[in-house]
């Protein structure tokens, strides 16, 4: 992999050793994680200042833990240890987590890190749709310096998080809901091992009455700069008892909230039109989980 | 600007002067000569890389060899001998899963990994177990027996 102003490759045992480096170099430092979107980066152009390579693998952050009924996910975990965890096979407010880990190849989920996929503010990526759906928070560490963020709130462009030079996500955070919830996560993809064409992740929850009290509608692959939240489809299920009508026409309303990109894998009119499709399965994916 | 590593490939323990942004893939091929992991993609999409890190099957092509450095790599080369290979290995010569070969290593690197995982797959496992990588030959289906057949399925 070229990296043609590569000057350091930094492997560092603490943190603190981490601030070193990224003071050296500031933004031409990049932190290495599992590593397997770098060739996506460089074959965008993206790597073409680096200077340094951080590579964080032995700071530790790996692991899930419960706490509070939800999870603490270290952002060092690969796709593989999260795969194991067994809540994701008995919760169904969990599904959308679960099914979008269905997706990668094995060779993917033993390299790549749930941290590193969101930093990578990828629009094309799986997880981060799933994540979003399920109201994901995160804590980042600079310098010994803690901040909580919306996982919202990191993304800030194409390929652009929102994070300082040497600020690292420490860990993915959900928080169990109360009530009866379920999520639902579908990708579209080309090959076994492409990137989404389009995906879609849907969260919902009931009320004692069975009427949508909660609703969390994401999509990625594509759609927009970055994972987009569609709260025009969101609005429609609000409050209402959950039909296949009403679904249909939530998914109809992503339209208004997304703005599909045309590339090799597909143009955009497609997209759209894959976009409403594949919200609606989710919905119903997601709804079926509660019944 | 050249550092000098120490990779553990197959049990053994190698000293190597790499570039900082040398792929492990590279210096398997180019450094140690160990030829058997093949460049196809070189990007993470064919899968004919695929090598294990402490027993776990990735892409080569994916990782700095810099970042291998304190890690068990284990190649196709580490597999069985001459003599008498893997089952995997054995396996796929029996049911003649190999055309032009490409992708073979990779493959097996992978099935080894399903295996270990899963010792006793459904065709269904398997075809999603090999997921990662790419047969332009054969339509997958002699390669899906072949594993079935190591598995004594």
């Amino acid at each position: 992999m070229a990296l043609v102003k590569l000057k350091e490759f930094c492997i560092p045992d603490k943190p603190e050793q981490v601030d070193a480096c990224v003071a050296k170099y500031g933004e031409n430092a990049l932190i290495l994680a599992g590593g397997s979107f770098i060739h996506g980066l460089e074959a965008r152009g993206l790597l073409s200042e680096v200077e340094a390579l951080v590579d964080i693998r032995k700071l530790g952050f790996a692991g899930v833990t419960a706490a509070a009924g939800g999870l603490h996910i270290g952002a060092m975990t690969t796709f593989a240890q999260l795969e194991q965890l067994p809540e994701l096979g008995s919760a169904p407010w969990l599904g959308a987590l679960k099914d979008a880990l269905t997706y990668p190849p094995m060779q993917i989920k033993n390299a790549a890190t749930v941290g590193g996929c969101l930093a990578a503010a990828c629009p094309f990526f799986d997880i981060p749709t799933a994540l979003l759906a399920l109201d994901c928070k995160l804590s980042t560490n600079k310098a010994g310096a803690k901040r909580e963020m919306n996982l919202a709130d990191l993304f800030s462009g194409l390929f652009e998080n929102s994070l300082e030079p040497g600020e690292l996500i420490i860990e993915a955070k959900l928080a169990k809901p109360a009530g009866r919830a379920a999520s639902a996560f579908i990708k579209l993809e080309g090959t076994a091992n492409d990137l989404a064409i389009v995906n879609a992740a849907a969260y919902i929850a009931l009320d004692g009455s069975g009427q949508c009290q909660e609703a969390r509608i994401t999509l990625g692959g594509g759609v927009g700069d970055n994972v987009v939240r569609s709260s025009s489809a969101e609005q429609v299920l609000l409050g209402q008892k959950l039909t296949e009508e009403l679904l249909q026409r939530a998914a109809d309303a992503v339209g208004q909230d997304i703005q599909p990109m045309a590339d090799h894998r597909a143009s955009a009119a497609y997209r759209l039109a894959m976009a409403k499709v594949f919200t609606k399965r989710a919905l119903s994916l997601a709804l079926s989980r509660l019944n | 600007m050249k550092q000098l590593i120490a990779l553990e490939v197959n049990g053994d323990m190698h000293e190597i002067a790499v570039e900082a942004d040398a792929t492990l893939l590279s210096v398997l091929r180019d450094n140690l000569g160990l030829i058997g992991t093949k460049r196809g993609c070189d990007s993470g999409g064919c899968g004919c890389c695929t090598v294990h890190i402490d027993g776990k099957a990735m892409y080569s092509c994916m990782m700095y060899a810099l970042s291998a450095q304190g890690r068990k790599i284990t190649t196709i080369e580490g597999l069985g001998s001459a003599e008498k290979l893997d089952p995997v290995q054995d396996a796929f010569v029996k049911e003649g899963a190999v055309q032009c070969g490409y992708c073979t290593c990779g493959m097996i690197m992978t099935a080894k990994q399903l295996l270990h995982d899963n010792p006793h797959p459904v065709e269904e496992a398997i075809r999603h177990g090999i997921a990662g990588n790419l047969c332009r030959c054969t339509g997958y289906h002699k390669i899906v027996e072949a594993i079935k057949t190591a598995a004594g399925n």
